[in-house]
């Protein structure tokens, strides 16, 4: 018999992540981990009101910073409302795929990031260094979109993180890329961008991507010599439209949904998903450093 | 001997404050001259004594002189342990990198006597400065390495720190960065800076902070200071050190530990 699956209390929560636009995005990714798609559903736009309500509750509890994320942010026609409340009292980071990101935009986003003391980090995603095979992915047009997103950010003093899947490896494991870091470093250099940032994530196979074969999980064993800080959960949460969640991977998930509340959602959160491995092995986080 | 908590119940009126050495003996012996000569009761260092640059031993006779009195950084808990790495907490891989080599360096370069000492420093300090209670930490009350930059600290986590801490004033150090916040209830928050390695802004010259309570009430002042940087930059490149981080000494500007640095902090530096 399988033994209960460990769970991991909060340290402090220090990071909170919204899921701003729930499942629904512009794009549909075939490897996207929690299936966001243009209809789909499960989770929906979280109201502004309601954000606010939360942004509160995380002032009083000493949250360090704010992330938003989806689906895609810029779908939700409050997003440059929220962000600019947001920032009155944290750093924030945004996670888009930066198609909607026009001249008018970058603009915007600059003002608002001038109108803070406070960080405004924006991080773009693509899934392959080359074209055709992220386009192949996330949809034709998106890579050009993308790296315009970044530029137009770029010369407006930003200085977005480019965030990358390893994508590659994952559906050619053989012909694996050694230096993915440095490829992206090129690519941003060809398009202008003198100093580059990027972070890679590893894959996590749910939502668009069939489960692992052989379910991998964490055992109490793994825990026990594991510093806690070495996993995201043991400092953040997310919140959706339905309340609130273990971490961004698990949003969605019934199993890691912790309360309707910010103060529910403090208790522990139970590692009972195989992606959990995945974090255990790699050490990921979602959050940006 | 009360060498642990030597300032417990202290009071002064004119302190200066500094963390991050980084094995920069020269403007560690500056610094001193600096504070003998603007008389002030007592000098603080908040650590991180090893890194970056070259000589780490040549940096002890001062620190262990008695004329000032040091809590422990990251780098100097690693030392005295033997740790792998320096538990600076960088992400990326190109910071690691250079992490490592002046880890390695300063591991190989410190004396077992100077690393046991560093073994005896406290995590944190308090005195009174005036009728001000004053805590000292490294990275912040709660964690060693944990990065406090001006652009990513919000008011409500500082004021937390502070009353936990049941200060008044709070100083902490580790990023490299100095700022300083006034928050509601007329509480202070400071990021000392570090003299061992300018603040990436295209002038030599580090930094560290000056508080005093008079007559007058609280005031504070962050002052910059000069040494031979160019011998400095001549002594790294002997040793062997690498040539980014001499090109950081000798121009002011961070060519590495740039990853973990939020973007508005690192929009104003050049690379
Ligand atoms: S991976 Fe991102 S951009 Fe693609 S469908 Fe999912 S949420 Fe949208
Ligand atoms: S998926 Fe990762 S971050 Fe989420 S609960 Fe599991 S271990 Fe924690």
């Amino acid at each position: 018999m399988a033994a209960a699956p460990p769970s991991l209390p909060l340290q402090h929560l220090d990071t909170l992540w919204f899921q701003v636009s729930g499942t629904l995005c512009n794009l549909r990714c075939s490897h996207c981990f929690i299936s966001c798609a243009p209809d789909n559903h499960t989770l929906e736009l979280m109201e502004a009101p309601r954000i606010f309500r939360y942004l509160d509750d995380a002032r009083r509890m000493g949250v360090k910073e704010v992330y938003f994320t989806g689906g895609e942010p810029f779908i939700h026609r409050s997003f440059l409302a929220i962000l600019e409340c947001a920032l009155r009292d944290f750093p924030v980071s945004v996670l888009t795929n930066g198609v909607l990101i026009d001249e008018a935009k970058a603009d915007r986003l600059r003002r608002i990031a001038d109108g803070s003391r406070f960080s405004l980090e924006i991080r773009i995603s693509i899934d392959d260094y080359e074209e055709a095979r992220n386009d192949a992915i996330r949809g034709k047009g998106t890579f050009r979109k993308a790296l315009d997103a970044y530029k137009l950010l770029y010369d407006r003093g930003f200085l977005p993180i480019l965030t990358v899947t390893e994508m590659r490896d994952y559906l050619t494991p053989q012909g694996g890329e050694r230096d993915l870091h440095g490829r992206y470093v090129k690519l941003l250099r060809s398009v202008g961008v003198d100093r580059p940032r990027i972070k890679v994530i590893p894959i996590f196979e749910m939502g668009m991507l069939p489960a692992p074969a052989g379910q991998r999980s964490v055992t109490p064993e793994m825990l026990r010599e594991l510093d806690p800080d070495a996993l995201q959960c043991s400092s953040s949460r997310i919140v959706a439209h339905d309340g609130v969640y273990a971490c961004p991977i698990l949003v969605g998930e019934p199993e890691a949904r912790l309360a309707d509340d910010l103060e529910g959602g403090l208790r522990d959160c139970s590692l009972y998903h195989s992606s959990c491995h995945t974090c255990y092995v790699t050490g990921m986080t979602c959050k940006n450093f | 001997m009360a060498e642990k908590r030597p300032d417990a119940g202290r009071r002064y009126r004119r302190v200066a404050l500094f963390g991050g050495v980084y094995n920069n003996y020269l403007a560690l012996g500056e610094l001193v001259r600096e504070c003998r000569a603007s008389q002030v009761d007592a000098i603080f260092c908040l650590g991180d004594m090893g890194g970056f640059g070259p000589h780490p031993d040549r940096s002890f006779p001062l620190l262990r002189s008695g004329e000032i009195r040091s809590i422990a950084g990251n780098y100097d808990l690693s030392l005295a342990q033997g740790n792998e790495d320096c538990g600076c907490g960088y992400t990326d891989p190109a910071d690691n990198h250079f992490a490592r080599i002046s880890y390695d360096y300063t591991f190989r370069n410190t004396s077992r006597e100077n690393k046991e000492w560093l073994g005896t420093l406290p995590s944190r300090l308090s005195f009174g400065l005036g009728p001000l209670k004053v805590r000292l930490c490294h990275g912040s009350p709660r964690q060693v390495n944990e990065f406090l930059w001006d652009s990513t600290s919000p008011d409500h986590l500082l004021s937390g720190f502070l009353d936990s801490a049941g200060a008044d004033v709070l100083c902490c150090t580790h990023t490299g960065l100095k700022w300083h916040r006034e928050l509601p209830g007329q509480k202070h928050f400071f990021n000392v800076g570090v003299i061992g390695r300018p603040e990436n802004d295209g002038r030599t010259n580090v930094w560290y902070t000056v508080l005093e309570y008079d007559g007058r009430g609280f005031r504070y002042e962050f002052r910059p200071l000069r040494y031979d940087h160019r011998r400095l930059a001549r002594e790294m490149r002997a040793e062997g050190l690498p040539e980014e981080f001499v090109e950081t000494a000798r121009t002011g500007w961070w060519t590495t530990c740039l990853e973990i640095m939020p973007s508005r902090e690192r929009r104003s530096g050049k690379f």
